[in-house]
């Protein structure tokens, strides 16, 4: 055990060392391209079953190429003399992998313990072109959550080769339609363990984390006006939060958890208001004759980004969070609505319609570097970020229904994430679960 | 000179006799006061047919109207069909007598052909004074969800507003906006989003 840490505590002196030797990836850098990392067949160690490990090498492949960092080249895809051959190499053989053709070598193991319930996890990280170890870790803990042991493999991938954690970790929830029906689902960042946490056949729609990742708030029609709602992560405890006659829809916390802004409908228009954490003293932000929709704070808790039709059309504006200094954001176009500001506070996400179609559209809070990031002859609604600020979610209907994809946040790698039958709409990201 | 008394006296008595018997000749001559009262009680007769005449026209018309409005009352439970949504609290009706308004993509104003129909039911409406009704403002799926929510806001409380305009009083309209979570038809086409960009009406109170 000694000798282990001693070994984990080499290798994070040479991993420290090689992020600030070499930066190896930044996906939102337009020459990016993405860095080939070779898969070795994982070992099975003693009795664990084969199908167990081979659970853990896919789930790691996958989250590995949803990352969008890498090129998984997988062990099927090896030289046949590389093929077959399992768990960690000994550093000294690692020259043996040169014809791999990737750069970053990512092995492992797994080990089933004890009665059979606890699964051990042992990953290592090599530089095929430095020839050099870069990391290493082990993972111990109940054989059911396998999933996020490796996602915590992925993430410490992420970290060694970009110098920040990935988001395996994190969830995504969203909303399905089911027939007349809208229900609330959630599911882990890479699409599995998809549940529902509201099974009431109303209409509920508009799902947003609250910060500390226990709840979702969402609009429900239960009562037959759109209220708002909190609920836990197991579908329990629904706790009506915000009821006024009319609109009570799309909150966003301060960062602080204080306060949270919402479209509340008055007077037969929607406009933004601020409540307090328990949904008590609703204060008005904006007025006038403007059709006011998703108000979403700034990383930096002292602005708050919505969408108004003021000018005739709806645009995004920025306003100061006591709903002074409101300035536009976007003149292009006649149509853009749903913004989202970056964890990072550098880009603004908002939907945007171009050409007949809706787009997924980035801009900074100046007004500048305005990007367009999904392609021609797709429509693409609601944008929302990871935690990390290098993902976008989105929903997409280019392959027919409704479906949630993740993008790289310049635009690059677009991959879908749910397939359900009914479809799915209205992504919100969660923070990581550690 | 007693003689002459007597005369006198006797003539005094037939004179006296003469009046007496003079009265019924007067009440020969008060024949006309007698064709009075005989017109008198006709016209109290007539007045009399003419009064229950005009009850019955009354009752009549009263049974009428009664009829009437039982007729209009069973033109209304005939248009109405009961409407339980799952998951949504509430029974309400749906009427075939108020027609729904359809609205341009991104838009909440009037349109001149809705005008014309939104008068209809304002007529409707004045027809059943009990009637509350709440208009639903829909969308159709393009643009955000949150975005609709709002733009159906304004389409349902316009038409209210236009109601309004017409004499139907605001405390018998409630709004809601459902955005584009309830389309009529779920195509992916013009022909659905056409449809779909609409305020229909629901009442609540009969």
């Amino acid at each position: 055990m000694i000798k282990y840490f001693i070994y984990i505590l080499i290798l994070s002196f040479v991993s420290i060392h090689s992020v600030e030797a070499r930066v190896y990836l930044d996906i939102t850098d337009p020459t990016f391209v993405q860095i080939p990392i070779v898969l070795p067949k994982w070992k099975s160690v003693e009795k664990t079953p084969p199908a167990l490990t081979a659970k853990a090498y896919e789930v790691l492949a996958n989250d590995l190429t949803l990352s969008g960092f890498f090129r998984v080249i997988d062990h099927s895809a090896l030289p046949v003399y590389l093929k077959e051959k399992e768990g960690i190499p000994n550093i000294l053989s690692i020259q043996e992998w040169a014809s791999s053709g990737g750069e970053i070598l990512l092995a492992g193991e797994a080990t089933l313990e004890g009665n059979g319930l606890n699964l051990r996890l042992k990953f290592h990280l090599i530089d095929l072109v430095e020839q050099k170890h870069l990391a290493g870790n082990q993972y111990d803990g109940m054989l059911q959550n396998l999933r996020n042991m490796v996602h915590r493999i992925a993430d410490e991938t992420v970290l060694h080769l970009t110098g920040e954690k990935g988001v395996h970790s994190s969830k995504m929830a969203y909303v399905v339609r089911q027939g007349e029906s809208r229900e609330i689902f959630i599911a882990d960042f890479d699409g599995a363990n998809m549940r529902p946490i509201t099974q009431n056949q109303s209409i509920n729609i508009s799902p947003a984390w609250t910060p500390d990742g226990k709840k979702i708030a969402f609009t429900s029609y239960l009562k037959r006006n759109p209220d708002l709602y909190l609920i836990d992560l197991e579908g329990k405890n629904l706790q009506r939060f915000s009821s006024h006659p009319g609109l009570n829809a799309s909150p966003s916390w301060s960062p602080d958890g204080k306060q949270i802004t919402l479209m509340i409908g008055k007077d037969g228009k929607s406009d933004i208001f601020l409540i307090d954490a328990k949904g008590e003293n609703p204060r008005r932000l904006t007025s006038g004759h403007g059709n006011e929709s998703t108000p979403r704070w700034s990383p930096d808790g002292k602005q708050i980004v919505f969408s108004s039709d003021r000018s005739g059309s709806p645009q995004i504006y920025i306003m100061s969070s006591d709903g002074s200094n409101v300035r536009r954001l976007t003149y292009e176009g006649n149509y853009n609505t749903s913004p989202s500001w970056s964890p990072k506070g550098d880009r603004i996400a908002f939907c945007g319609r171009a050409g007949g179609q809706f787009h997924i559209f980035t801009i900074g809070p100046d007004g500048s570097g305005l990007k367009k990031l999904t392609p021609n002859g797709s429509s693409n609604e609601s944008p929302c970020w990871s935690p990390d600020g290098r993902y976008i979610a989105f929903s997409s209907t280019r392959t027919g229904g409704s479906r949630i994809y993740i993008m790289n946040a310049n635009g690059f790698n677009q991959r879908l994430l749910t397939t359900s039958k009914g479809g799915e709409s209205s992504p919100a990201w969660s923070k990581r679960f550690e | 000179m007693k003689r002459k008394s007597y005369i006198v006296s006797i003539i005094f008595i037939l004179c006296i006799g003469l009046i007496l018997m003079g009265c019924p000749k007067k009440t020969v001559v008060k024949d006309e006061p007698s064709a009075k009262e005989a017109a008198r009680i006709e016209a109290e007769r007539k007045a009399k047919e003419e009064k229950e005449a005009r009850r019955i026209a009354e009752e009549k018309a009263k049974e009428e109207a009664k009829l009437k409005e039982e007729a209009a009352k069973r033109e209304l439970e005939r248009s109405l069909q009961a409407k339980q949504t799952p998951g949504i609290e509430g029974v309400v009706y749906e009427s075939s007598l108020l027609k729904p308004i359809r609205f341009d993509f991104d838009k909440y104003d009037i349109r001149p052909s809705d005008a014309e129909i939104l008068k209809a039911n304002a007529a409707v409406l004045k027809k059943y004074p009990g009637l509350k009704i709440q208009i639903e403002g829909h969308c159709d799926e393009r643009g955000t969800n949150e975005y609709n929510l709002a733009l159906g806001e304004r389409r349902a409380s316009s038409t209210k507003k236009y109601l309004n305009s017409l004499g139907i009083g605001t405390d018998r309209i409630s709004t809601i906006s459902y955005g584009e979570e309830k389309p009529l038809d779920p195509a992916h086409n013009e022909d659905a989003w056409a449809k779909n960009r609409r305020a229909n009406f629901l009442i609540t109170a009969k």
